[in-house]
């Protein structure tokens, strides 16, 4: 299992693949954090980081597919599915290892950006437990999005249709979201609890706000569990009424 | 059919033992009913024409597809039941070799070791050893994209050796190379011959011949025949057919001949001029030829034309994959020639 996390992860660090996306998630963090500091309030000179992440969500989300469609759809394209699936190694162990490489390149991308919390730290202070906290809801939310991005590219072998689906998807959740948001959510309040319940946004809204409930944590767990064990079931049955 | 007991010369004990195997592919059989075993250090050779199910047979084998129904049994592991056992066993190299054209020769082969469990005290050793069997040595550090296709074909077969897997299972491995390579490639499979067992796909008979023990031939997912090379072969030498030109009366002809002692059958009896018939008539053996020649001198009918036609291996896999109707053995095929009445 370790060797296809080693060869899935050198397959992103070793090509400009990784590096490019870093780039673009750095630099859209970067605006966000020069126009939120040029909108600082004189008087307190207090921001709050989360609300970048807030910001870069809704471009990061679009990056999320572009990470994983390569995933599965690449080893089916170029012929070395049958490499790994004819190998001693369970498809629960395959599908494990390919995600954990993509979480790896993710949480590479998230530990760059803090530079901008260590940087405000030589100038002034940080409250750090509320920003990790922030810092871990905002890696559990792309975590989910990374599942589900996965499982798009166990669907085809077209690495640019896996990366179309995945960007649908994207749109949908964060369409989830702003209708859990509007006003005409709230007005059914049996509705709005069960919209609540399965946006990702409002969990990550306490995350961000320094609240840790574990049944937040529990829920992008379950939720990653649940995907990562669909995937695996998606690849068995495909196997068992291929044509 | 040969007795399964003769085919038991290389190895007694069972390595695969492929029972009942059926895989539908929507409402399509690719396989049928497919049931053959693989012996220890046998060198089986799986013929058929494209289409005809040798892929999915192998794929099937080495795990990466399950079977609609039927079993099959590595080294004693059920394939589906113990599979990662079961796939310890197994070297694969499927049609088009599997490897990453981003990768190195020798970073591909430590990466296959790993995912096939290969101790690590074992890996450096394993890889320097199938790269030297496949001459890859030079190449190793070399960028799989930039390989050419023969060698693309080693380094799929360098994978299939590490771990050292008792089964070896070969999807043509020698399509797409040249000459001297396939020599080169067949040598190998020999080799490895000595100390596993091999089952080794081919549309080409001659090539079966030339590197296995035993052959199953296969044809819209169903064998057709199974039968050992050597007895193959000595079927083959002793169906010679005789083409005859001869002039005389037709009846008398024919009568003569079928009273020789050493003709098996007469077939595509024809009259192709006045008082002039062609035949063929199936041999014993080649010494008949002059019985023939006398009796029908004595009787006063002149010989026009005389020649052997021997069938070749082609011939024999074009016969038996084109009546498409399974048989007891090679030799049932080959006696079974269309014979017209002698008698009109």
């Amino acid at each position: 299992m370790f060797a296809l996390y080693k060869k899935d992860l050198q397959s992103f660090f070793l090509s400009p693949f990784a590096y490019v996306l870093a780039m673009l998630f750095m630099l859209v963090f970067s605006i966000s954090f020069i126009s939120l500091i040029s909108e600082l309030d004189s008087s307190t000179l207090i921001f709050s980081f989360p609300s970048i992440f807030y910001d870069n969500f809704f471009y990061f989300i679009f990056v999320i597919p572009i990470l994983t469609m390569r995933s599965f759809a690449g080893e089916k394209h170029g012929g070395t599915e049958v490499l790994l699936l004819s190998s001693p190694l369970s498809t629960t162990k395959i599908v494990l290892a390919k995600l954990l490489a993509i979480l790896t390149v993710y949480l590479f991308m998230v530990v760059l950006t803090l530079f901008f919390p260590i940087y405000i730290m030589c100038k002034g202070e940080v409250i750090w437990s509320s920003l990790l906290c922030a810092y871990m809801g905002f890696f559990l939310w792309g975590a989910v999005c990374i599942t589900v991005g996965m499982l798009l590219s166990t669907l085809t072998a077209n690495s640019i249709i896996a990366a179309v689906l995945g960007e649908i998807i994207m749109v949908g959740l964060l369409f989830l979201d702003l209708f859990a948001n509007s006003t005409l959510v709230s007005v059914y309040p049996k509705l709005d609890t069960l919209i609540g319940w399965l946006s990702m946004q409002r969990r990550f809204l306490y995350f961000s706000q320094g609240l840790f409930r574990l049944e937040d944590l529990v829920f992008f767990l379950s939720a990653g569990a649940v995907i990562v064990c669909w995937n695996i079931i998606i690849i068995e049955k495909r196997r068992w009424s291929r044509n | 059919m040969t007795d399964a007991g003769s085919f038991a010369q290389k190895g007694d004990t069972i390595m695969v033992e492929i029972k009942r195997l059926t895989r539908y592919y929507g409402k399509h059989p690719a396989i049928r009913d497919l049931s053959f075993e693989i012996r220890d250090n046998e060198i089986l050779g799986f013929l058929g024409p494209n289409g005809a199910g040798k892929s999915t047979t192998m794929n099937i084998i080495a795990g990466y597809l399950p079977s609609t129904s039927g079993t099959v049994t590595v080294n004693g592991f059920d394939i589906t039941e113990q599979a990662a056992e079961a796939k310890q066993c197994i070297g694969y190299l499927p049609e088009i070799p599997p490897v990453y054209p981003d990768m190195r020769v020798e970073e591909y082969l430590r990466f296959v070791a790993g995912i096939k469990g290969v101790k690590r005290s074992e890996v450096r050793t394993q890889i320097e050893q199938a790269m030297e069997r496949l001459n890859l040595t030079e190449m190793r550090k070399r960028l799989i994209r930039s390989l050419s296709k023969g060698y693309k074909q080693r380094v799929g077969f360098a994978q299939a050796l590490l771990g050292d897997p008792k089964l070896l299972i070969l999807d043509e491995p020698t399509v797409g190379l040249d000459p001297a390579q396939v020599s080169e490639v067949r040598a190998l499979i020999r080799d490895l011959g000595k100390d596993h067992s091999i089952i080794f796909s081919s549309h080409i008979l001659a090539e079966i011949s030339a590197v296995c023990n035993r052959v199953v031939i296969i044809n819209k997912g169903e064998i057709l025949a199974e039968d050992t090379i050597s007895h193959l072969e000595e079927t083959m030498t002793a169906n010679k057919q005789l083409h005859l030109t001869v002039e005389g009366e037709k009846d008398k002809i024919v009568r003569l001949l079928k009273d020789v002692r050493g003709v098996k059958s007469l077939s595509d009896i024809r009259d192709t001029a006045e008082n002039r018939i062609e035949c063929t008539a199936t041999l014993e053996s080649d010494s008949v030829r002059n019985e023939i020649m006398s009796v029908l001198l004595a009787n006063d009918c002149t010989i026009v034309e005389m020649s052997m036609a021997k069938l070749t291996l082609e011939e024999v896999f074009l016969k038996i994959t084109q009546q498409g109707k399974k048989r007891s053995g090679i030799e049932a095929l080959l006696a079974e020639t269309p014979e017209q009445p002698t008698e009109s």
